[in-house]
């Protein structure tokens, strides 16, 4: 990250930004040429060496990718559902072994055995019409169906918007009111981050309020990147006004006129869906009436976890390398193109127009102590009913387990709660948690974005925490010490224990954990050792021959 | 306990529960490096000239809100305390974290140390041994060891084998230097350092000026020079001789050889940064070619003699040719490459000792028409600001100046600046680096600097964007010049200087509206017909528009040379004696008189292009030149040597033979800067110490003993060179040095007027002019009689310039690994003019004007327009200056080197 660079890129501005022109030359010659290089170098006044540095950090911009026909999904559900071989091995009757990638979660969760092909993706049986589908006589619509449920009378996400002129007039009142009190609403609220982080977005909201600068934006960050999560992915599809309104709504209040949604490229149906519905707001807001200004810009990853950090996703907005930034300073006084930003994941905005159309209280006597409101969760394919459920904060564990997803299929020693970086919580402790930020965070676990994994009976545990450190090495930003070294030093640390039986120094491993966790610059480095903990401490009887004591 | 200054509005932070004041806006580790001793905090990211890193994480400290809180554990370097902060620096947890980093680096870190470069100067080897890191436990894993080590260019080198990804490099190169060559690429484990497009340092577009290698905390990133900067036995500091900006530079010593130099962060002149040439281009002073021994020429012949024997033979000499024509057949050229001592000797000897005012220096051919211009606007002609402000400007107006090449550090913080997003206003014809950054370019035709001036003030005046207030209080002159400038043809001059009329009129709002504005300017607007004038106008600007005496504001000119600022102040010109006193005035003269003890000469003498003139008439017979080629820099050198030619007596003090010495009589061997000591005046008036580094080449004497030398020989008794008493006695003269001494002058110097008490001035006319009020002037454009007279045979305009390796005539540069980097002077051509003439890169043409004409190779390029070339002047192999147009400023003599009627012809490719 280089104040420069961003002052620099800032010249040419989010319409004809870096990231989407470097994208542009790779995927539309293949690769990037050299003098697609020295052309862009020039054209903005930076170094040849900042396009490399840019080009070479995305999956779906590297070399290796070029020319790939299929993807199988690497996701972490797909990884502990054991389908990946076969969906690979079908693959192969169509493609050669160099044409088939890898990519990380698709948001199949709920079906597993997913893979993209032609910038579709597909899961469940779909792998057994691949013929079909290569030759494009598939019968089926490739978006997937699974089970959307609110668990609460009143759904604060889940109701269904039945007048889209309606809808956005709540745009209208808010007029009247003053920022202030708006925003006070918000305060009042008690809504949290719901990306993983849980941070007051009312404060956010103020500060960037208050910051001066000519230009302010409101960035969705949908790059949902937590293998085993697919709930923003259900909202952005399902809800999409719900979303663009929250930023509207935000840009309103902070003085923000452009809105940046930061879709991942895992997800591109999604990306139609989103296109579609900021075309449907533009024809609306013709006939509004609005007395402000506010154009939504929609910008599609290139394959990168870290992105889905805000201030990593910025950088990547901006076509600088995605690498994690220092904080101070926060992005609502120095965010995207330096200026004053709001970054909010997509259900936190989604949650913007309960709020301000039925006022804080309503919204804070639903949840639990400050998990005010409802959760979005969502099941995957071990639980006998997978799919995305609207819950109030403060439900019994259990309950989402043996009511809302019926149970499992087979036989499960633990849930992985919140993405990768969340807590992988035994079956022994599901009776004493309830489904909120207070209990798992005092438990010594991390609700993270509520995704649930299943890790079967069977799935050996020292082959999971391979996965969770190679997860963090493949995604590390490479910025800070810790991680960057950390993620790598100890995948190998598990590779070795398992290929040449090489007990790992506990002593050692503790050291790499602590320095991990207290060192590292972002909550990828720093968060990779709460799970592991957590399957340390209540795996330690099957792990017992691969650590070692001296 | 507490270690409070006593101030009680500071806030208060603990460092291990001792209470310490915060700065305001300083992050922890600077809180904790300036209270502690610096090795108490570990880090590999961090210069005291870059932004906070964060990627080491070795500054990791506790933080807790009170005394028994909860601790947190944050990296030092952005964490911004707050009132009441308590900070934990050495708690088990962190030494345990710390250690822990260190064993992860060397996980992929070559463990060679005993046969590295860097074994003892390593900071990774450093900071394992503060955190006592004994063994790796890790077993083998993936590494970094297989890299190519790149040794493709002249001084850099990178083995990135040993890069440890802590990004400084990059950094130093966008953040210092706002270059853009480095960067990482790939991601986690697998990023790496690049250098342009993934290249090697020789053929990327790397501007070689160290900055990283500065900060590379291992060898990954190094130059030729740093294996044997562990041989050092002493550093000192001195201010580099390359140009105005005045570097400060640590050079390395070994056995009175120089090993290594670097910039000193606490520099004020270049906080911690440097150019190629200051860094890299010292291996001159060592060069087979140095002169040692002074030369007499004998039956045509230059023969080695001793020093009794030339001092007596010029002795003798000037004695006769003084006793035959006068005093005035004699004169001197001093040099802005030496120090203000020595200049001022050199002055002293030619006035109070021969008896002449013919003494002038090269700030002839590049700043005397600024010297000029800017004593008839503000009454002295000196930088009114300071570099500094253009941390507080508004606005930068560049005006025929290229400092991204001539004042590489002073470019490279307009650059920064300009990214930043401040306001920068190029006016040039060359599409400069600058210009490629700035807000507005006017690509004027060569020459035409008044009318495009004129159409700014024009713009100004006319849209009343002038600081009325300013103007009656503090200036004379504004109602005729606004009658004369309202009246004049705006179309005119829009087709006199080729710039659309709509560009200038932004430009001029754009400088006029900013709350503070400042410019710069250089050999671009001097070496002109109308070369004072154009000074006058970038007066005028700041004038009309109040820009003056305040912070970001003011006329900045970039000297060319180290000392060109002090030269003229010590009196090297024909009119002006040290301090600028008038010498034709009786009661000026005798401030010189009274400590002299001599009668001073009354009349101005001459110029040096009228010295030319005059030996050419056979008026002048002897003339004495410290420290310049004059064949290869004056131009239209055959006029040169012809005056040379005619010479009784010529005296060349020199470091190495050059184009001039033919015509010597007498050779006499000079030490280089880094063997004497001194004084330079920089660019914004600030007076530094040079210091010897190491005694001079044996046989070889400095210019200042050279001159009380010959000044005892010739009756007028004077101690041995030495700054301290050369500058007591300029300070009993020159007003503006009354408080300066040599001890006073510390590490970083004083920008003059230095006060009796010692205080200093930063900025100039705060409150009053020198001659009481600014003048503001009204000068109408003048074609150049160069293109009245010959530009329909001559149609192509040539306008000279400087490569960043190379420094004036290239006598010391070429003598280094520079000449590796650039080895010859380059015709740069539009690429329309190329088409016409079939012209491709690297052929070959023959470029002629009414001068005579000469063989240059040819680059097509855009940073000239249709109808302009342009080269540089530092190789006499190819001497550009056989061609250059001695058409002189009319005010202030210096030579049109920017304006030369030319044709081209094809040779092709060689």
């Amino acid at each position: 990250m280089s104040n420069n660079l961003t002052n620099l890129l800032a010249r040419k501005g989010i319409d004809n930004n870096l990231f989407e022109r470097v994208q542009y030359e790779i995927t539309s010659n293949g690769s990037l040429s050299s003098n697609s290089v020295k052309q862009l170098a020039e054209d903005y006044l930076i170094g040849k060496s900042n396009i490399l540095g840019t080009a070479s950090f995305y999956d779906f911009l590297k070399p290796k990718n070029f020319g790939k026909k299929a993807y199988v999904c690497s996701g972490t559900a797909c990884l502990l559902a054991g389908k990946q071989d076969l969906v690979h091995s079908k693959l192969l009757d169509h493609f050669d072994q160099s044409e088939i990638g890898e990519i990380c979660c698709l948001g199949r969760c709920h079906e597993n055995a997913a893979f993209q092909h032609d910038l579709s993706n597909y899961s469940g049986t779909a792998i057994d019409q691949l013929a079909e589908i290569i030759d494009g006589t598939a019968s089926f619509n490739n978006q997937d169906k699974y089970h959307q449920e609110a668990i609460i009378a009143d759904p604060l996400l889940m109701s269904p918007i039945t007048d889209l002129h309606d809808y956005y007039e709540l745009l209208l009142s808010m007029q009247k009111k003053s920022k202030d009190e708006l925003v006070h609403q918000v305060i009042e609220s008690g809504l949290r981050g719901r990306g993983g982080a849980g941070y007051p977005i009312g404060l956010k909201m103020k500060a960037c309020k208050q910051a001066s600068g000519d230009r302010k934006y409101i960035v969705c960050n949908a790059d949902e990147g937590d293998p085993g999560s697919y709930s923003d992915r259900f909202l952005l599809e399902q809800y999409p006004h719900a979303v663009l309104f929250g930023m509207l709504a935000s840009g309103y209040i902070s003085g923000a006129t452009q809105g940046v949604l930061y879709i991942r490229a895992e997800y591109p149906e999604t990306i139609k869906i989103i296109e579609k519905a900021v075309n449907e707001y533009y024809a609306i807001r013709k006939t509004l009436g609005l007395e402000f200004s506010f154009d939504f810009k929609i910008i599609e990853g290139a394959g990168s976890y870290v992105c889905g950090e805000e201030t990593a996703l910025l950088a990547s907005i901006e076509g600088q390398r995605p690498e994690v930034r220092i904080r101070p300073p926060f992005p609502t006084d120095f965010g995207l193109y330096g200026k004053p930003t709001l970054v909010n994941n997509v259900e936190t905005l989604a949650n913007l127009h309960y709020i301000l159309e039925n006022g804080a209280d309503a919204f804070s006597s639903i949840g639990k102590a400050t998990s005010t409101g409802t959760k979005l969760i969502c099941l995957d394919s071990f639980f006998k009913r997978p799919g995305v459920y609207e819950v109030p904060f403060g439900m019994p564990l259990q309950e989402v387990i043996r009511q809302i997803g019926r149970g499992f299929k087979i036989p499960v020693k633990a849930l992985h709660i919140g993405g990768p970086l969340g807590g992988v919580i035994p079956s022994s402790a599901w009776d004493t948690l309830t489904l909120d930020f207070e209990s798992f965070e005092m438990a010594g676990y991390s609700l993270g974005h509520a995704s649930f994994i299943s890790i079967p009976s069977t799935f050996p545990m020292i082959r999971y925490l391979e996965h969770l450190f190679a997860f963090t090495a493949h995604e590390s930003c490479g910025k800070c010490f810790p991680c960057r070294l950390g993620s790598q030093r100890g995948m190998e640390l598990l590779q070795k224990s398992q290929k040449e039986k090489e007990a790992i120094s506990k002593v050692l491993f503790t050291d790499l954990l602590e320095t991990l966790e207290l060192g590292s610059l972002c909550g990828l480095g720093s968060g990779l050792p709460l799970p592991v903990r957590n399957i340390l401490t209540h795996f330690s009887e099957e792990l017992r021959p691969y650590f070692k004591n001296e | 306990m507490n270690n409070l200054r006593g101030n009680s509005m500071k806030k208060i932070a603990y460092i291990d529960d001792t209470a310490y004041e915060i700065e305001v806006g300083e992050n922890a580790l600077r809180f904790l490096q300036r209270e502690m001793d610096q090795s108490q905090i570990p880090t590999l990211c961090d210069a005291p000239h870059l932004s906070p890193g964060g990627s080491c994480r070795l500054c990791s400290v506790e933080l807790a809100k009170t005394k028994n809180g909860k601790r947190n554990v944050v990296a030092s370097c952005h964490t911004y305390l707050q009132d009441g902060d308590h900070l934990y620096i050495h708690t088990d947890r962190i030494k345990r974290l710390r250690k822990n980093i260190v064993e992860l680096i060397l996980t992929d870190h070559p463990l060679d140390c005993e046969t590295c470069h860097q074994n003892g100067t390593c900071q990774l080897q450093t900071v394992a041994a503060t955190v006592g890191l004994e063994k790796v436990r890790y077993p083998e894993g993936k590494t970094h060891g297989n890299y190519q080590q790149d040794l493709s260019h002249p001084y850099l080198t990178a083995d990135l084998s040993k890069c440890i990804n802590c990004n400084m490099c990059v950094r130093a190169c966008d953040e210092i230097q706002g270059e853009f060559i480095l960067s990482m690429v790939g991601r986690g484990f697998d990023s790496r350092i690049i250098k342009g497009m993934d290249t090697v340092f020789k053929d990327s577009d790397c501007v070689s000026c160290g900055a990283c290698v500065q900060v590379c905390p291992t060898a990954a990133i190094s130059d030729i020079f740093a294996p044997l900067e562990k041989n050092a036995d002493k550093k000192i500091r001195t201010v580099c001789t390359y140009c105005g900006v005045g570097c400060n530079l640590e050079v390395a010593v070994a056995d009175e050889r120089i090993i290594r130099i670097s910039a000193p962060y606490e520099a004020e002149a270049n906080q911690g940064h440097t150019c190629v040439k200051g860094r890299y281009a010292f291996q001159f002073y060592q060069h087979p070619d140095r002169l040692r021994h002074p030369m007499i020429r004998k039956n045509g012949e230059l023969v080695p003699s001793t020093w009794d024997e030339t001092y007596d033979y010029i002795i003798e000499k000037l004695g006769s040719i003084k006793s035959d024509y006068g005093p005035d057949a004699i004169a001197g050229i001093s040099s802005a490459r030496c120090t203000n001592e020595e200049n001022y000797l050199m002055q002293k000897m030619m006035r109070a000792v021969i008896g002449t005012n013919n003494i002038d220096g090269c700030a002839r051919i590049c700043h005397a028409p600024t010297a000029a211009g800017m004593q008839r606007a503000f009454g002295t002609g000196a930088a009114t600001n300071s570099i500094a402000d253009i941390q507080h400007t508004n606005c930068i107006l560049v005006v025929g100046a290229n400092p991204t090449n001539a004042h590489p550090v002073t470019g490279a913080k307009i650059k920064q600046a300009a990214i930043q997003g401040k306001n920068l206003i190029v006016i040039d014809p060359r599409k400069t680096e600058l210009a490629r950054y700035a807000n507005y370019h006017l690509a004027l035709r060569p020459g035409t600097n008044v009318a495009l001036l004129n159409m700014m003030l024009r713009f100004i005046v006319e849209e009343e964007l002038i600081d009325q207030e300013f103007i009656q209080t503090r200036c004379e002159g504004f109602e005729e010049f606004k009658l004369k400038i309202l009246n004049l043809d705006i179309t005119e001059l829009e087709k006199i200087c080729g710039v659309d009329r709509k560009l200038v009129r932004a430009a001029a709002i754009t400088y006029a509206t900013a709350s503070t504005a400042m410019s710069f300017h250089g050999l671009g607007v001097t070496e002109h017909s109308q070369g004072t004038f154009g000074v006058m106008l970038v007066a005028n600007l700041a004038l009309l528009t109040g820009n003056i005496g305040k912070p970001g504001s003011g006329v900045n000119p970039l000297r060319g040379q180290n000392n060109v600022q002090g030269a003229a102040d010590m009196g090297v010109q024909p009119h002006q004696g040290p301090g600028y006193f008038d010498l034709s005035d009786p009661a000026q003269r005798a401030i010189y008189e009274d400590i002299y003890k001599v009668d001073m000469p009354d009349h101005p003498g001459l110029t040096i292009p009228k010295m030319f003139e005059a030996a050419l008439t056979g008026q002048l017979k002897a003339l004495w030149i410290m420290g310049e080629d004059v064949v290869q820099t004056e131009p239209n050198s055959d006029k040169v040597k012809a005056g040379l030619r005619k010479l009784d007596l010529l005296i060349v003090q020199e470091l190495f033979l050059s184009a001039t010495t033919p015509f010597a009589h007498v050779v006499l061997p000079a030490a280089s800067f880094f063997e004497k000591n001194g004084t330079f005046t920089n660019g914004e008036r600030r007076i530094q110490k040079v210091r010897q580094i190491i005694p001079p080449l044996q046989g070889v004497k400095s210019d200042g003993q050279i001159a009380v030398d010959i000044m005892n020989r010739m009756g007028y008794s004077q101690p041995d060179y030495n700054p301290e008493w050369v500058l007591d006695e300029i300070a009993t003269i020159v007003p503006f040095f009354k408080g300066v001494s040599w001890e006073r002058l510390g590490e970083n110097g004083l920008q003059w007027p230095v006060m009796e008490d010692g205080s200093d001035s930063k900025i100039l006319h705060k409150m009053a002019f020198t001659h009481g009020k600014g003048k503001i002037h009204f000068i109408d454009f003048k074609e150049s009689p160069e293109l009245i007279m010959h530009a329909k045979k001559f149609p192509y305009i040539l306008t000279t310039n400087r490569s960043l390796e190379h420094y004036n005539s290239g006598s010391m540069t070429r003598r280094t690994n520079e000449n590796l980097l650039v080895y010859e002077d380059i015709l740069l051509v539009n690429k329309e003019d190329a088409q016409d003439k079939n012209l491709v890169d690297n052929d070959w043409v023959i470029i002629s004007s009414p001068r005579g004409s000469t063989k240059i190779r040819i680059k097509v390029s855009d940073q000239v327009n249709p109808g302009i070339v342009s080269t540089t002047f530092h190789f006499p192999e190819i001497l550009i200056n056989k061609i250059t147009s001695d058409v002189l400023d009319s005010e202030a003599d210096c030579p049109e080197y920017k304006v030369v009627a030319v044709d081209l012809e094809r040779i092709g490719f060689k």
